[in-house]
């Protein structure tokens, strides 16, 4: 089955929501854990993740620090701050509250 | 918000990174390659053979460039990175083409180094505050542009600024409002100085009486030693005084001996106690600053002819205050007219009519802390003038610089046509043209700082006249950097946007399917506006130059009615070597005789002021039979009072009558001579020899019997017609019920000036005169020596700069000009060669070629003409008042620059047109 597109607007929660839950984690880390735990259907593109880090340490919702992985490599991980952790809320909340919305639209149909 | 938040530590991080963007593309490519590997090891695990692996894992991570450029997107740096390149396209661009960058950045030097250098002296004269504590906080008691002292407080009743020291302590003890407020002379008066114990000569000095809080009122502390306190200002204390940091450096090398030493100041012996702060040049910025400052205590010691201090009715002083803070000037404002108010009305023998004038006082209190005088009232016009030249020539370089960017647009359009069509975007394509305008503009700023600096310099000259002190730092401070800046990026945008935007406007199609060849051309007309404005501007400031030149002329070449050559002036004040009165007579015979036994001296006289020593005494003339008018001003006149010799020493006739001779001793019969103007207004149409005239009231009219007329001499000003004046003889005095007008009569009976006619060359005299002064005494002060001529000469030397910066000016509009019209019809004949040469094929005569572009490039001179004579005729007007003998309307002059500017049009078409003409017919027609 072809991977779905990850929707719009979505993109900061998954990986903050990701980052919450794993720790310190590098960006191939980072793909493959939203591809796993959504059973293949999210698939992030590298064009879309990378640039989406950058943006992310900018706004002050991640850190990064260059470590080395099991297999000896540098790699750059990433690590989520108090601010980002109150964004991945704000965020997931607005998400319900929206999906929320878009059920009782659907359901009434 | 803790370290991660807020738009401050944003802000931060965006810095951090921007600081180690290098590092940045590396980690970048590294995190990719990282990536990519593990992608690819994932894929060979899955089965996927090697080779395919890699390039699925390539291809599946995407373009590793553009990633990298968005994720670097992401830190917003990116349009400086964009201005980079941009920068660097325009460097390259503009070596590409070294004759026109060259030229661009050699006009634009000019002009915005024009500009910065009026800016600087604008800066320094009017905008930069004294440098003492909190110079906000300063306000003056009234608008201090008037002077000096009057003893009627009706004179000041519509701006009550001046004030007698009574009023002044009253003021100080009761106006809670302000934390201190200090008195002062108006301006600093001439100081006789000797250091005690050194045999050296009395030298002439400035110095200014102030009040003991002055220093603390400006919140200034001593460089060495301490400045002056209240307790100096006490007539029982010892006599104290305070140097200048300028003189402490320039007369005493800055020897620390001098604090402490004892000075004697006209005569009397003071400590100077320090020496204030250094770039405190006083409390106004002026070409005499004071170099001593001493408490108002010592008033009557040093000028002890004309006590002034505990006069009531004597208003003499400028009062300064610090506001408290958080007080409403308003309100202090309203405080201080009513103290005045009070106290004036508590006077002794104040009538009805003075209540009157009480109740109508005005007062004010501005702001001062950019000094209680302004240079503006002084300077301000050939300042303003200055501004408008220098603008108007920025403006000629603009119209020239996109004139020849449009000319090079219009080069490259095929390159822009393809660019366009390959999908550039059009404000893309603006930004690097406004790019390069500004990279251009910026190169013409930096030169041009430095033709500010020189400029500057010769400015100063222009704002005060020759000789006297400039407390103005000309040397590049951060505002006059930042004006050069601001205005450099503005010049920038204006003259590349408009040819950005029509080179970028142009349809791609267009110059494609015409390669070149298209008739039609957005930019023609533009061009031809510029150059039309560049015409117009150009015989404005010809104009403007020819009208200055010719009244320089006027100037150097009229009736002075004396002979500046052969003549040598010198100043000297007895007053300040300590002489009373009834010393004056013998000190006065001795000088006449010893100068004119000098030999080589054909004649020497003796005077309160010689002819445009730049001050005059000024008085209401009273004439026995005659009725006085009614409003005293009416009836006013210069005097002086002069030796024996003064006419044949200046070279001034007398046309009737007789002159002052040396039977006109001061017991002789008292005699005046007047001048032509002054018999012109008091006897129209009579004979004044014979006549009396007379000054204070008008039962002196009898005082002084007229003798003789002198022809008229400028005295007081060269640029204005001859004022009304007469001369007595010195010490021939009266005696006046006014107590004021018999202390100036004294005062003016006390000479300040030396007038020699010699053989030969004057300078030769210098010394002799020195010696014979020194030997009569040598206590008196040789102030200043020069040459008549030189004198004369000095005081055109702001109109003579003036006509010479505007010629320089009006050459460079002009050649400006041609530059754009040469331009304009370089640029028309390369678009027409086809066409030319097709109407040469058919017959057409090379002369009618030549004559065909001349016309087409004369256009649009002619229309700046049109545009150009009625603003030369306003401009004319609008400078008429520093104009002499010369109509704002000056057919010569303006026949003259249209003439200048037709032949430097013809100059800038004739190229162009021979080339059209030099065009051959069958290789044009060959290359369609």
């Amino acid at each position: 089955m072809h991977p779905d597109e990850i929707p719009p607007g979505t993109l900061y929660m998954l990986i903050l929501r990701t980052l919450a839950r794993g720790g310190e984690m590098h960006g191939y880390e980072i793909a493959g854990s939203i591809k796993k735990i959504s059973d293949d259907v999210l698939q992030v593109e590298e064009g879309s993740l990378y640039p989406a880090l950058q943006r992310m340490l900018v706004k002050g919702w991640v850190v990064a620090e260059w470590g080395t992985t099991e297999g000896n490599r540098r790699a750059r991980y990433y690590k989520l701050t108090a601010a980002g952790r109150k964004q991945l809320e704000a965020e997931v909340s607005q998400f319900e509250r929206m999906v929320a919305a878009i059920a009782r639209v659907i359901q009434t149909a | 918000m803790s370290g991660s938040g807020g738009l401050f530590s944003e802000l931060a991080r965006r810095l951090g990174m921007f600081l180690h963007r290098e590092k940045f593309d590396g980690e970048m490519d590294e995190e990719m390659r990282l990536h990519r590997e593990w992608k690819e090891r994932e894929l060979r695990e899955a089965g996927v053979p090697p080779e395919e692996a890699h390039y699925r894992a390539l291809r599946e991570t995407g373009n590793a460039l553009r990633l990298r450029e968005e994720s670097r997107d992401a830190w917003g740096w990116n349009w400086l990175e964009h201005i980079a390149q941009d920068s660097k396209l325009a460097l390259r661009q503009l070596r590409k083409s070294p004759g026109f960058t060259i030229v661009a950045i050699l006009t634009l030097a000019l002009g915005i180094g024009a500009n910065t250098a009026v800016f600087t002296l604008v800066h320094a004269v009017l905008l930069k505050p004294l440098p003492v504590k909190d110079p906000g906080q300063l306000y003056s008691l009234g608008d201090t542009s008037m002077c000096c002292d009057t003893t009627d407080f009706a004179d000041i009743r519509n701006n009550f600024v001046l004030f007698s020291y009574p009023l002044y302590k009253q003021l100080r003890d009761n106006t809670p409002e302000f934390s201190d407020l200090a008195a002062f002379q108006t301006a600093p008066a001439n100081l006789s100085v000797r250091r005690s114990g050194v045999s050296a000569p009395a030298e002439p000095f400035y110095g200014e009486i102030v009040s003991g809080n002055y220093f603390a009122t400006l919140g200034l502390e001593a460089y060495a030693g301490r400045t002056l306190l209240a307790e100096d200002d006490q007539p029982t204390a010892a006599p104290a005084a305070v140097m200048s940091y300028r003189a402490w450096q320039l007369h005493y090398g800055a020897d620390p001996g001098v604090i402490g030493a004892t000075f004697t100041l006209n005569g009397l012996p003071a400590t100077i106690v320090g020496v204030a702060p250094p770039g405190f040049y006083g409390d106004s910025l002026r070409s005499d600053p004071p170099d001593f400052w001493v408490p108002l205590a010592l008033e009557p010691p040093l000028s002890p002819d004309n006590v002034l201090l505990n006069q009531t009715n004597h208003y003499w002083m400028y009062v300064i205050g610090r506001l408290k803070p958080g007080v409403p000037p308003a309100r202090a404002q309203a405080h201080v007219l009513l103290e005045i108010r009070q106290w004036l009305t508590s006077l002794v023998g104040v009538s009805d009519f003075d209540r009157q004038i009480i109740s109508t006082i005005v007062f004010t209190l501005p702001p001062a802390g950019s000094g209680v005088t302004r240079l503006r009232d002084n300077y301000g016009e050939g300042l303003r003038l200055l501004m408008i030249i220098s603008a108007l020539v920025l403006l000629i370089a603009c119209a020239n610089i996109a004139n020849l960017l449009l000319a090079r647009g219009t080069a490259n359009r095929l390159q822009i046509a393809v660019r366009v069509a390959l999908g550039a975007a059009r404000g893309r394509l603006i930004r690097q043209m406004v790019t390069e305008g500004l990279v251009l503009a910026l190169l013409g700023g930096i030169a041009g700082i430095a033709v500010a600096f020189a400029g500057s310099r010769a400015m100063l000259l222009l704002t005060f006249p020759s000789g006297s002190y400039v407390p103005i730092d000309a040397s590049p401070s951060l505002q006059v950097l930042g004006f050069a800046l601001v205005i450099s990026l503005a010049t920038g945008v204006i003259f590349s946007f408009a040819p950005a935007w029509i080179a970028s406007n142009a349809h791609p199609a267009e110059p494609l399917r015409g390669a070149g060849r298209s008739t039609r051309d957005a930019s023609a007309l533009p061009q031809k506006l510029l150059v039309i404005a560049q015409a117009g501007l150009s015989l404005v400031l010809l104009v403007g130059a020819g009208l200055l030149i010719e009244s320089l002329r006027n100037l150097e070449h009229q009736k002075f009615g004396f002979e500046p050559e052969g003549r040598l002036i010198v100043r000297v004040r007895p007053a300040s070597a300590g002489y009373t009165l009834d010393r004056l007579p013998a000190l006065y015979r001795q000088m006449d005789e010893r100068l004119n036994q000098i030999p080589g001296v054909r004649s020497a006289s003796l005077a309160l002021t010689s002819p445009l020593a730049g001050w005059n005494f000024q008085t209401p003339v009273f004439i026995e039979g005659r009725v006085p008018s009614a409003n005293p001003s009416e009836d006013m006149s210069f005097y002086d009072f002069v030796s024996s010799r003064f006419f044949e020493s200046i070279g001034n006739r007398v046309v009737r009558g007789r002159a002052l001779d040396e039977h006109d001793t001061p017991t002789a019969h008292h005699v005046a001579v007047v001048n032509e103007t002054f018999a012109r207004k008091f006897f129209p149409d009579q004979d004044p020899i014979g006549r009396h005239l007379g000054i204070s009231d008008p039962s002196h009219g009898g005082d002084y019997e007229i003798v003789g007329v002198a022809e008229d001499a400028k005295f007081t000003n060269a640029k204005k017609p001859a004022v009304p004046m007469f001369f007595m003889p010195l010490l021939q005095i009266e005696t006046y019920k006014d107590a004021d007008d018999q202390a100036y009569q004294i005062w003016a009976n006390y000479i300040d000036s030396i007038q020699l006619r010699v053989l030969g060359r004057p300078e030769n005299y210098e010394r002799a005169v020195q010696q014979t002064l020194a030997d009569i005494d040598p206590n008196l002060t040789v102030r200043k020596m020069i040459k008549f001529d030189d004198l004369v000469n000095g005081s055109f030397n702001s109109s003579r700069l003036m006509a010479q910066l505007t010629t320089v000016y009006g050459i460079l509009a002009l050649v400006l000009a041609g530059i754009g019209l040469y331009g304009v019809a370089a640029y028309m004949v390369t678009r027409r060669t086809s066409e030319i040469g097709i109407r040469m094929a058919l017959g057409a005569q090379r002369r009618s070629v030549v004559g065909m572009v001349l016309r087409s490039a004369m256009q649009p001179i002619v229309l700046g003409l049109m545009v150009g004579v009625p603003a030369a005729l306003a401009g004319g007007y609008a400078m008429a008042s520093q104009l002499f003998g010369v109509k704002a309307y000056d057919p010569l002059v303006l026949g003259g620059a249209v003439a200048a500017l037709a032949a430097a049009a013809v100059l800038a078409a004739i190229l162009p047109a021979r080339r059209a003409a030099s065009i051959d017919p069958m290789r044009t027609l060959r290359t369609e």
